[in-house]
């Protein structure tokens, strides 16, 4: 089981996949540890990517600070992780929080990579994400690990999922339990108490990135992307018909599908943002369709833009 | 090496695990105990204080739950290993405290800590245990107070009053942390437990696609903290 060392602290980090070639690096967001990326894992690895997946600190097998995790140090962590791949075109693709990391580790360290997929991610936390997450602190708090996820699952998931999955929740919430620890959760959830909006240094992520977003994701909202969008210069928002937050584990081949074939365009260099507006196809193998022009793309009921939504480097070219 | 507590005996923990666990619990949680009744002063002058008078009264609780919903069997291994833990739980100074009196109870904040954090009982429960299990249930409710009991030493040790010296605070939080964590798991070595496992375990979205697997992982009853 491989390990990283990071300023005294123990990283649990697994491979999977050809050891040369373009890699793929996943971020777990809250609750997540690695086994969880398992089947999105299998489907990048048999395009022939390498994927690293590992527990961000107060995750998993890795170590668990007892009373302060900042988030520079999760940023630390991926740093040195990634530079163990050496160089080549590597992938950075983070979830909810592990957005968040992926996002600051790509304001720092952009030039490192070849491109970026933020998933149901946010560069700040407005009033209703933040009430949002103060009541599910409560909740651990209070209820521990298991209520937290009681109250995730719903957030999370779809309710066919749901129901599909309702002899199997239980062994979900056991397992869940199991592998997180409510003190390390509350330390991962009060990491941002002190958090500062990333929205002003999202202008130097240079690399390519595509922002991926639940249709139906009301814990990081449209809005959260929508401000990923306008900001990241060489972005396109990808929008996937009737997901919800956790969609990496709702429909891991699709998303799976997005993450190969835009890690393909980058390296064929037809990647094209432009902030460009998409809805993801409902299967894997299916065309990514604009989403339709003169429509406002934040709005749930299809109505008219007075004039078509452009991205800031959109205008900027339009005005050249 | 195992993840949980067992084979079971007539459907029960067997008598001896659940000696040694809970040996070790009351000596642990009756040594917090013991440090807060001296630490809490005859009244209350400070809101922290009645946190403290909250937090005894619990480990109160728990003790007495231990005591009973226990069964006891001779175990001559306890001996040596009791005498281990009571040095353990000692107080300890913190290196870079301000006095002693600061010191004094950031050890017992860090110490209560550990012991509320390090130490997960209902997690070495066989996956599908029955609630209705004394044994069992007091496992669950310690480990879902536990929770709850924490929040008094965080809200004190990362509290404003001691942000001048955080490193100090978490450097004797870690310290604590390590030693718990330590001896706990020596005694579950000795059971030929390890909780490592508990991570690699299939995940329920994965078991989804294999069935067989599912029905083999299934808990037979809701798991659920109580």
């Amino acid at each position: 089981m491989p390990w990283l060392d990071c300023n005294s602290r123990r990283i649990h980090y697994e491979l999977a996949g050809p050891p040369t070639g373009p890699a793929y690096v996943l971020v777990n967001g809250l609750t997540q540890y690695v086994r969880l990326w398992q089947p999105f894992r299998d489907a990048l690895v048999a395009k022939g990517f390498q994927v690293v997946s590992f527990d961000m600190l107060g995750q998993g097998q890795s170590d668990k600070p007892s009373l302060f995790i900042r988030q520079d140090d999760q940023v630390e962590v991926l740093r040195r992780l990634i530079d163990t791949l050496g160089d080549r075109p590597i992938f950075v693709a983070g979830i909810s929080f592990g957005g968040v990391i992926a996002l600051r580790y790509a304001i720092d360290h952009g030039d490192k990579i070849r491109g970026l997929v933020p998933m149901s991610s946010f560069a700040e936390v407005p009033a209703q994400l933040f009430m949002l997450g103060s009541a599910l602190r409560t909740g651990l708090i209070l209820g521990g690990t298991s209520f937290l996820q009681d109250l995730l699952f719903p957030m999370n998931f779809s309710g066919e999922w749901l129901h599909s999955m309702r002899h199997l929740i239980d062994l979900a919430r056991h397992r869940g339990w199991l592998a997180n620890d409510v003190y390390a959760l509350q330390n991962l959830m009060e990491s941002f108490l002190e958090f500062e909006p990333l929205t002003d240094q999202l202008s130097a992520i240079r690399t390519p990135t595509m922002i991926l977003t639940g249709e139906y994701d009301f814990l990081t909202p449209r809005p959260l992307q929508e401000s990923l969008r306008a900001h990241i210069p060489d972005s396109a928002l990808v929008i996937i018909p009737r997901a919800y937050h956790a969609f990496t584990l709702e429909k891991p081949a699709l998303t799976a599908y997005l993450a190969t074939r835009f890690a393909e365009e980058v390296m064929a260099g037809r990647w094209r943002g432009k902030g460009s507006i998409w809805v993801a196809p409902e299967n894997v193998g299916g065309e990514l369709t604009p989403f339709p022009e003169g429509f406002d793309h934040m709005r749930a009921i299809p109505v008219r833009t007075s004039a078509p939504e452009l991205a800031p480097q959109q205008k900027k070219a339009t005005a050249s | 090496m195992k993840p949980f507590l067992g084979p079971l005996e007539h459907g029960r923990i067997p008598a001896l695990q659940q000696t040694r666990i809970s040996a070790f619990l009351i000596s642990a949680h009756g040594a917090l105990t013991r440090q807060l009744g001296v630490a809490i002063p005859a009244s209350l002058h400070h809101g922290w204080q009645v946190e403290l008078h909250s937090q005894y009264c619990r480990e109160m609780e728990i003790l007495s739950l231990l005591g009973r919903a226990t069964s006891w069997v001779p175990d001559p291994a306890l001996g040596f290993q009791v005498w281990q833990w009571e040095m353990a739980w000692l107080p300890r100074p913190v290196a870079g405290a301000e006095d002693q009196s600061q010191g004094g109870l950031i050890d017992l904040a860090a110490f209560g800590h550990a012991l509320h954090t390090v130490i997960r009982p209902a997690a070495l429960l066989p996956e599908g245990f029955p609630d209705e299990d004394p044994f069992a249930l007091a496992m669950r409710r310690i480990e879902f107070e536990s929770g709850r009991l924490m929040q008094a030493q965080i809200l004190f040790l990362k509290g404003p009053q001691l942000a001048h010296v955080r490193d100090v605070v978490a450097s004797a939080v870690e310290s604590r942390h390590s030693q718990v964590r330590e001896l706990w798991q020596n005694l579950l070595r000795s059971m030929e437990i390890d909780t490592s496992g508990r991570h690699t375990l299939m995940p329920a979205y994965q078991a989804r696609t294999q069935p067989a697997a599912a029905a083999a992982t299934q808990p037979s009853v809701v798991m659920r903290e109580p």
